[in-house]
This record gives structure tokens, sequence and C-alpha cells, in this order.
């Protein structure tokens, strides 16, 4: 019981990493049936931009402002720096290139992806990175042998506040209706006096800011980052937005947390060697049963 | 004519003669480009040091480099490139399975190729006459585990771990072949025996099994990035390392291992590792001038093996040319393979067996001392850290 | 970029065609006698990546089927070559053949569940099985893919007598298929069944409502597709000797897709001219060492910039792709 609540705990901190790298890939896929492959190496450059300000601002505004005000520092810059980065590449490489055909773009896509994961090897080296041990919070609650991290509470509270902030915009403001438009028919909303733009713009902005925070908070968790990290969590945050059903806040969630316990599920229970042949298959299985996802909607097919 | 001729032979000492080619594959992009930048600089400052004593047969060594990429398609790619660029000695490359196509084009070519970060067992079987390697194999440090480490400590529980790479999966079923017979008699109990996926972040389910296992020492065969974050969360799990002794193989640097998982996670956990630098430097004068050429370069020395024996390569070749006074390939690596030694490099003795293999390499226990640095182990010294 | 097209449309009348396929050919036959062993290492690369994406270009280019995991029918060729020969001895060469059965099997009985899936999401199932093929090859199943070690010391393919094995050897074998497939694929592209595709991938379900057979149509390129990875299997696993999990990474199936983009969709010249592009920019980035992969990126996005029709699209394609938003 001990260990099926650890790994409880543990399947949802993963998840909500997951989660957090999984809306960016949704919010762009809403709005330009798009996969940004160069997403999970965008969250590779949020836990890159994290560390630095961490180490290279440790002496200033850590005195200044004491470890959560550095923290803070370096939870902004990450997201603000990874969002103009996101912004960048939506400018330079996909702008030009998606109104002619969303596969193109997917090629684009993938020289982005390379290109980051290379442009963080030139600039920070190809050695793992550490996450030093005087900026992570490192306090922890020890109920009999069960124990929960400080930073564990921490990431999954602000997986729910982020991710419920973001799901209120979509939904409740105007704004929102505007990117919901966008998502649904990009013509029609056009004509409809949306600009579109302001709403890609939105998608770039903010996918990659989450996804930033959940690097920062990859690298307190794990303490280490390297430069091909952002390949492997893209795939996986993919996996769990296909999971949850594309295109959709509340879906990216659940996707991520499902991932994240059907992981540690596996690899407590079964095998840890064969434990993501089991979560692809599981995967599979799913989709050839529901093919557009757990709450992926129904969509009527054109005729 | 006299003039001329002595004229000639100052054009030539000041380094007017042709150079000396000798090719460097690694893998300087890709997940393993840690290591082939490491092995680059390495063998830079070895390039450097026997220039500076006047080059091999008075003329100068002149470095050709390849990226390989870390796989097996950049390998021999990056071995055609090395071979029609003309050189006919070669030092690389890191992983097994990128070696293995590269050696062939090599030995086709007649091209004398000195591994340095291969360890797989079979490399050597192939009845080459150009392959060498001046790192160990798998099994000698399997050999050492069983024969050495788990006497010192008594251990009768043993947990073995592997991460299902090439090297790490070799290594953990030669432990398991050579503590056959101590298992058959009953002298040790095998209670664990898994693999974890690398590149996984979360290791804490494959822990808990570890945990339930009870074992006296656990050897990990893998690499630092999963073994720093196998400490670290069997830290955070409440696994005690003073009464589980924690055992990692040699590609597991301590010093990484402290960045990754924190000190207080690595403190007493111990490698099995072939000589490093930093401990060579007091035994073999070569190694304190390399190292520190190295740290006078490009900062604190690596504690990477094969980066060092990368740097012995060329040593190896400076030697067996000059001892030859021959640039022909297959003189050299005739020389090579009669099993003497050829002279002293950074790790040792130089000598290779008629197959190719390093004679004689040494390994060493090494333990994460209180301040986090790497230490030879010593019982009396750090035994305490152990709970011996 | 307007010279592109116009040298396409030089291209449709007939003699120059000849005269240019004639350039072509001989180009592609003198290149290894005057080229040095390394280019022609790189040229038998071209070839080896040109027969993936060809293979790709029916499953994607013509039927319109996103598939991400397309490395995983050219690992399932080259280890059924490695362990047919290594285990039971029967020659490299023969075995050219069953691997593309092999494959091709493989591919009827893992795609028949997935078929009906659109999309996205047939795009992140074929990624899965991708991956599980992968995994599944890591961890050894009965001892049969000797895990991460892989397998080593295939036999040289011998051809009439005559032992395959040096770069100028493999070169010819490669071509000699590629070149095999090609024409034999322009035949489908002309026939029934390539316009078929062609429709299934314009408008699913017309050509259903027009009575096409679309399962069993888009089973067959899949089929069809796999085999020709199969082949390609046969040969990576006949150039390297030996065959390990590490050559067929989620990496290699994003590049087989690029490669098809890169040339034009459902076009043979382009997806051949995609491979040599894939291949050799690696290559040409080699002066910067470390950092030739950033370089490759940049080159990728920037070709699709220029040309995101692709670099040789079908004339056909390439009319319905231009100014066209949703596709």
């Amino acid at each position: 019981m001990l260990t099926f609540l650890q790994q409880l705990l543990n399947g949802l901190t993963i998840g909500s990493f997951y989660a957090f790298v999984a809306l960016g890939y949704s919010l762009v896929y809403a709005i330009l049936k798009l996969i940004n492959f160069a997403h999970g190496d965008l969250f590779g450059l949020g836990a890159y931009i994290g560390y630095t300000v961490f180490v290279y601002a440790f002496g200033v505004v850590g005195t200044v402002l004491g470890l959560w005000g550095l923290l803070a520092a370096g939870f902004v810059a990450a997201a603000l720096g990874t969002a103009a980065a996101g912004l960048i590449i939506e400018r330079v490489a996909y702008r030009p290139i998606y109104p002619i055909g969303r596969l193109p773009a997917v090629v684009s896509a993938l020289g982005m992806a390379i290109f980051l994961s290379n442009f963080i090897m030139a600039v920070w080296g190809p050695r793992y990175l550490a996450y030093q041990e005087h900026f992570i919070p490192t306090g922890f609650w020890q109920i009999g042998e069960f124990r929960i991290r400080v930073l564990q509470v921490l990431i999954l509270l602000s997986s729910l506040v982020l991710l419920g902030i973001l799901y209120l915009v979509v939904e409740k403001t105007t704004f929102g209706a505007a990117v919901r438009a966008v998502a649904l028919d990009r013509e029609t909303a056009a004509l409809m006096g949306i600009d579109f733009l302001k709403v890609i713009r939105f998608a770039f902005a903010v996918g990659p800011a989450l996804g930033a925070i959940a690097g920062v908070f990859v690298g307190m968790y794990y303490r280490q980052i390297n430069f091909t990290m952002g390949w492997v969590y893209g795939l996986k945050a993919f996996t769990a937005t296909i999971l949850g059903g594309i295109g959709n806040i509340p879906g990216a969630m659940v996707g991520g947390v499902l991932l994240g316990l059907l992981e540690a599920l596996t690899a407590g229970y079964i095998s840890a060697a064969w434990k993501d042949v089991f979560v692809f298959a599981a995967l599979m299985l799913m989709l050839i049963f529901r093919p557009t996802g757990l709450l992926g909607e129904k969509v009527a097919e054109k005729v | 004519m006299k003039w001329i001729i002595g004229l000639s032979v100052v054009l030539a000492l000041c380094g007017w003669a042709q150079p000396i080619l000798v090719g460097f594959q690694g893998p300087l992009t890709g997940p393993w480009a840690v290591e082939g930048d490491w092995a680059l600089k390495s063998v830079q400052i070895a390039v450097e040091i026997v220039n500076a004593r006047g080059g091999i047969l008075g003329r100068p060594v002149q470095l050709v480099v390849e990226d390989d990429g870390g796989t097996p398609k950049g390998g021999t790619l990056a071995a055609q490139k090395l071979i029609a660029a003309g050189v006919k000695f070669v030092v690389g490359t890191y992983g097994s399975m990128v070696c293995m196509p590269s050696s062939e084009l090599y030995e086709e070519e007649g091209v004398v190729h000195i591994n340095y970060g291969c360890t797989r067992v079979d490399l050597s079987a192939r009845g080459f006459k150009y392959y060498f390697r001046t790192s160990g194999r798998d099994d000698s440090q399997a050999r050492f585990f069983v024969e050495y480490v788990i006497p010192l400590f008594g251990a009768k529980r043993i947990a073995v771990m592997h991460d299902n790479t090439a090297y790490a999966l070799g290594v953990a079923e030669d432990v398991l072949r050579f503590m056959k017979p101590l298992l058959d008699e009953g002298k040790v109990e095998l209670v664990y025996y898994d693999a974890i996926m690398p590149g996984e972040r979360d290791y804490t389910p494959a822990l808990t099994a570890l945990r339930d296992a009870k074992p006296d020492i656990w050897y990990y065969t893998g690499y630092y990035p999963e073994w720093a974050l196998l400490l670290r969360q069997g830290k955070d799990l409440g696994l005690d390392w003073k009464k589980i002794k924690a055992v990692g193989s040699n590609a597991c640097p301590i010093s990484e291992a402290v960045k990754i998982a924190g000190l207080d996670a690595v403190v007493g956990a111990m490698i099995t590792q072939e000589p490093l630098p930093a401990f060579l430097v007091e035994k073999y004068p070569l190694a304190k001038e390399f190292v520190e050429a190295y740290e006078a370069k490009y900062g604190p020395i690596h504690d990477s093996p094969w980066a060092t024996y990368a740097a012995d390569a060329i040593f190896t070749l400076a030697f067996a040319i000059e001892a030859t006074r021959s640039l022909d390939p297959a003189v050299v690596a005739k020389y090579l393979r009669s099993g003497q030694v050829i002279g002293e490099g950074i790790t040792g003795p130089l000598s290779f067996s008629p197959e190719g293999d390093r004679l004689g390499v040494p390994y060493m226990l090494l333990i994460c001392t209180e301040e986090g640095k790497s230490a030879l182990f010593d019982p009396a010294v750090h035994g305490h850290l152990v709970g011996m | 970029m307007k010279w592109l097209r116009r040298w396409q449309g030089l291209l449709s009348q007939k003699p120059l065609r000849l005269a240019f396929l004639g350039l072509v050919i001989s180009f592609l036959v003198s290149f290894p006698f005057w080229a040095s062993r390394y280019w022609v290492d790189v040229g038998f690369y071209v070839g080896l990546y040109a027969l993936l994406g060809l293979g790709l270009n029916i499953i994607l280019g013509e039927v319109g089927l996103f598939n991400l995991g397309h490395a995983a029918f050219w690992a399932i060729g080259a280890y059924t070559t490695a362990i047919l020969n290594v285990r039971f001895g029967i020659p490299t060469l023969a075995l050219l053949p069953i691997s593309a059965v092999v494959a091709a099997g493989c591919a009827w009985l893992v795609s028949s569940p997935i078929i009906h899936l659109r999309g996205d999401y047939l795009c992140i199932v074929t990624i899965a099985l991708g991956e599980i093929v992968r995994l599944v090859l890591i961890n050894n199943p009965g001892g049969l893919t000797g895990g991460p070690n892989g397998v080593v010391g295939i036999a040289r393919p011998v051809f009439l007598g005559h032992v395959i094995r040096t770069p100028m050897d493999f070169y010819f074998l490669v071509w000699a298929v590629v070149i095999l497939c090609a024409i034999g694929l322009r035949q489908l592209q002309r026939s029934r069944l390539g316009r078929a595709w062609n429709y299934i991938r314009e408008d699913e379900i017309a050509a259903e409502a027009m009575g096409v057979d679309v399962r069993a149509l888009k089973l067959l390129a899949f089929v069809v597709g796999a085999a020709l990875a199969g082949l390609a299997g046969n040969i990576f696993a006949a150039k390297m000797r030996m065959v390990s999990p590490d050559s067929f990474t989620f990496m290699e199936s994003c590049l087989m897709f690029c490669i098809v983009l890169l040339g034009g969709m459902g076009s043979i010249p382009g997806t051949i001219l995609g491979a040599a592009l894939v291949v050799l920019f690696p290559e040409i980035f080699r002066p910067v060492a470390q950092y030739r992969l950033l370089f490759f990126g940049l080159a990728l996005a920037a070709t699709m910039y220029f040309r995101p029709g692709g670099l040789w699209p079908r004339r056909r394609t390439a009319e319905i792709l231009v100014g066209q938003t949703e596709r």
C-alpha cells in the first residue's frame, strides 16, 4: 500500500510535467493543426534559462529577495525567454510556411527541434548541468514511511493553478472565445473580424512559457538537465496530448496525468524495462477503440 | 654540399618536415558529445606533448578530426572520410556498436586503429591485425568486482542492476559469469537482477524493489546520469547507503554524480574504475605532464577514463613508430602485437596481446569522501563511510 | 525559385527529358569511378535513404497517411537478415526478398487494426509502433535480437560469385535496387491503383463513395512501403555486418518523413533528391564539427521556407497545393 501511494505521488508529479508540456502542443495544434516538434526543445531551453538565472543571479537576487525571490525570478525569466523564442520561431520558421500546407510546416518544426537542441549544446556545452542544492526547496513532510516533498506539492499546485487559469481564460473571456473560434474554423473566424495572428501569437507565447516552467521544475526535481532532454519529453508529452484528445485543455491535463500514472504503475508492478512498451501499447489500444482520444470530441466527417 | 644537408636537417627539426597525419574519430555531436569533447581535448594535449618533444621521427603530428555522432552509420562515414584523407593511424571511438563497423573499414584498408572507449569483449576476437584498444574489456571489470570487491565487504546478498545498453549489459552478464562458482557453492546469493531504462527520470519503482530485496551490496552497471538519480531517489526513499554498499561501474564518475544528486546522496558510494588521471599523477611522470598541460589549457581535468585512454592511444602510436622507425602500418601493428611493453603512458605500461587487447589494465575501487572528492578506497580511512 | 519550375516545365518535353535522364544515369554510373571512397559511401547512404524515402512516399505521399514510425519496418528488415543469416547461414543476398516479405507481413499485421485512424491519430500510433519495435529489440525477447548488443557477424552478400564488400560494390547494389523500385513505382503511379491511392489522399469519403476499397488500398500502401523498407534493412545490415537498436530511432523516422516532404509529396525524383539533401547536409557541415547538426536543422527549415511544396513537386500535386490552406 505504501509503495502504491508513493508510486501514485510520483506518477502525479511526472504527469504534471507532461501536462505542462502537452498543453503547448495542444494549443498550437488546436489553432494551426500543426504538430510543433520544436516544443519539446523549447521546454529544454526553459530549463537552461532557469539554470543560468539561478547560477548567475544567485549572489545578487538571492541576497536581496531570498530563495523564493530567486526562484520566482528564475521562473519568470525562463517563461519570458522561452516565450520570446517561441514567438521568434513562429515568425521565422512557421508563418511563411503554414498557409501553404501543414505538412511542410512539420518539416520546418523538425528542423527547428534539431536546431534548438544543438543550439543549447553550442551555448551551454554538451555536459549535463546540475541544478544545485542551494536553489532547490528540499524540505519534505514525513507521514509514517510515506514522504511528500515540498517540491512535489509545489509542482502539483502550480500545474493545477496555471492550467486552471488558462482554462478559464480560454473558456470564459472574450479573447478565449476568439481562440476557440479560430480553433474551430480559422477562415470563418477571420471573416468575423477576429485578429487571428493575435491568437497564434498567444498560442506560441503561452505554450512555450508553460513548457519553460515545466523545464525549470524538471531541473529542480531531477537536478540535472542536458541538451537532449527536450526530445524525450516532447515525445512523451505529445503522446499525452493525443491520449487526452488533442486540441483541448482539460484533455492535455488528463492525458498528462494519466500517462504519468501509467508509467509509474507499470514500472512499479510489471517491469521497468518493458514499461514504455506497455505505455505505448496501451495508447494504441485506446486509440483503436476510441480514435479521438479520451476527451476528444467526435468530429463530424466532412462530406 | 655539407651545409645544404645541415640546413635541411635544421629545417626538418624546425618543423618543415611533412606532418604525420593521425585521425581522431569520436562522438562530437549526439547524446555522447560530452565524451567526444573530453577525448578530443585529451588527444589534442597528447599531440602537443608529442610535438613539443620533437614529434615522431622528427616529424610533427597533425590531427585529422571527424565526428561520428555516436551512431554506427556515422562511424562508417567518419572512417571513410579519414581513410580518404590518407590517414594511416586512427584513434577512436567511444561505444562498441559504433566501433564495430568502422574498425572493419580500417582493417580492410590496413589502418592502425587504436580504440579508447569500447569494452565489448568480442571486438578483439575477430582476428583483426590492425585493431588495438588502450582500454580494458567488460569482463576485466566484472572480474575485479567479483574477486576483489565482494570479498572485501564480505557481502552475501548481491544486487546487480544495469541499464540495458550494450556496455552495461555486458558488465552485468560477466559479473554473473564470474560469480557462478560462488553462487553454486552457496557462498553468495543473487537477490536482485534487473534493468532500468536510461533517459528515464523516475527510478523510484526500481529502487522500491531493490529495497525490498535487502541486498548487502548493489552493483550498478551503466552511465552516471542514471546512477546519480538512483542514488538521489534511493536516498529520498530512505535507502541507507551505509547498509547497502552502493557500487557503480566505470562510467559513473563520482564528480558528476555529486553535481547531479547532491553530496549527501553520494557520500560513501563507490565505483569500480580504471585509473583516472588524478590518481595517476604521482605514479607516472607522463600522467603528471599530461594533467598539468590539460589543466593549463582547459581547466580542471575531467575524470573520464576513456578520454585518458584516448590520449594514451596517441602515446602508443608515438612509442611504436619511434621504436620501429617505420610509418608502415603493418610493421607498427606487428610490433604492437608482440606483447612487449612499448613504453610508459599516462595509464602505466603500454602493452598489447596478439588480439590487440591492452594487457594488465589495472582497476581500482574509488569512494566518494565527505568532501565530495573521489579517493582510493582504504578501509582504515573510509570504513566509517560505508559502515565497516 | 521560378527557375526550378521552369526547369521542370522543360523536362516535360520528351527529348529533353530523355537527355536529362541519360545525364543523370551516366553521372550515377560513373560517380564511384572518379569520386573518393568517402563520397562513394555518402552516395551509398543517399541510395539507402532514397529507398526508405520511396517506401514512405507510397504511404505518405501517395495515400496521405501520416507515418512517423517507418524506421520500425527498416529495423524488421535488418533484423530478419541478421538473425536468419547468423543463425541459419542463409546467404545475405538471398535474404533480400525475404526481408522485404517479412517487413511487409509485419506491416500488414500491425496496421490492420489501426488503419481506420485518421490524420494525427494515425501519426501518433505509428510513432508508438516505431518505439515499441525499438524497445522490444532492446529487451531481447527469447534471446533472439541480442538486446542492446544487437546481432553481429552478418556474412557479406555474394552476387554470382562476386563478394560485395567495397563501397563501390554496395553503391551499385543499393542504386540498382533503387532504380528498379523507382521504375516499378512509376508504373504503379500511372496505374489504376496509383490513381485510386491519390483519390483517397484527396478525398477519402468521395473515394469510398465511388466504390474504392479504401481500407484494402491503405493496407496495401503500408505493405508495399514496408517491403521497400525491408529491402533497405537487408542492404543496411549487409553493409554494417551488424545491427543494433540504436540505428532505428524515432529521429530516423522523422528524417524519412522530411525526405518525402523535402522532395515533394508523391514525387519519385523528388524523394531521391530529398534523400540526397538529408544525407548531404550533415556531411557538408562537417568542417564545423560539433555544430553541424545546428546547421542541418536550419537547412531543413530553410528548404521548406523557399520550397514549401518540395524541391521537385509532382506537377499535378503542385497546382493543387498552392494557395490551399487546409491539408
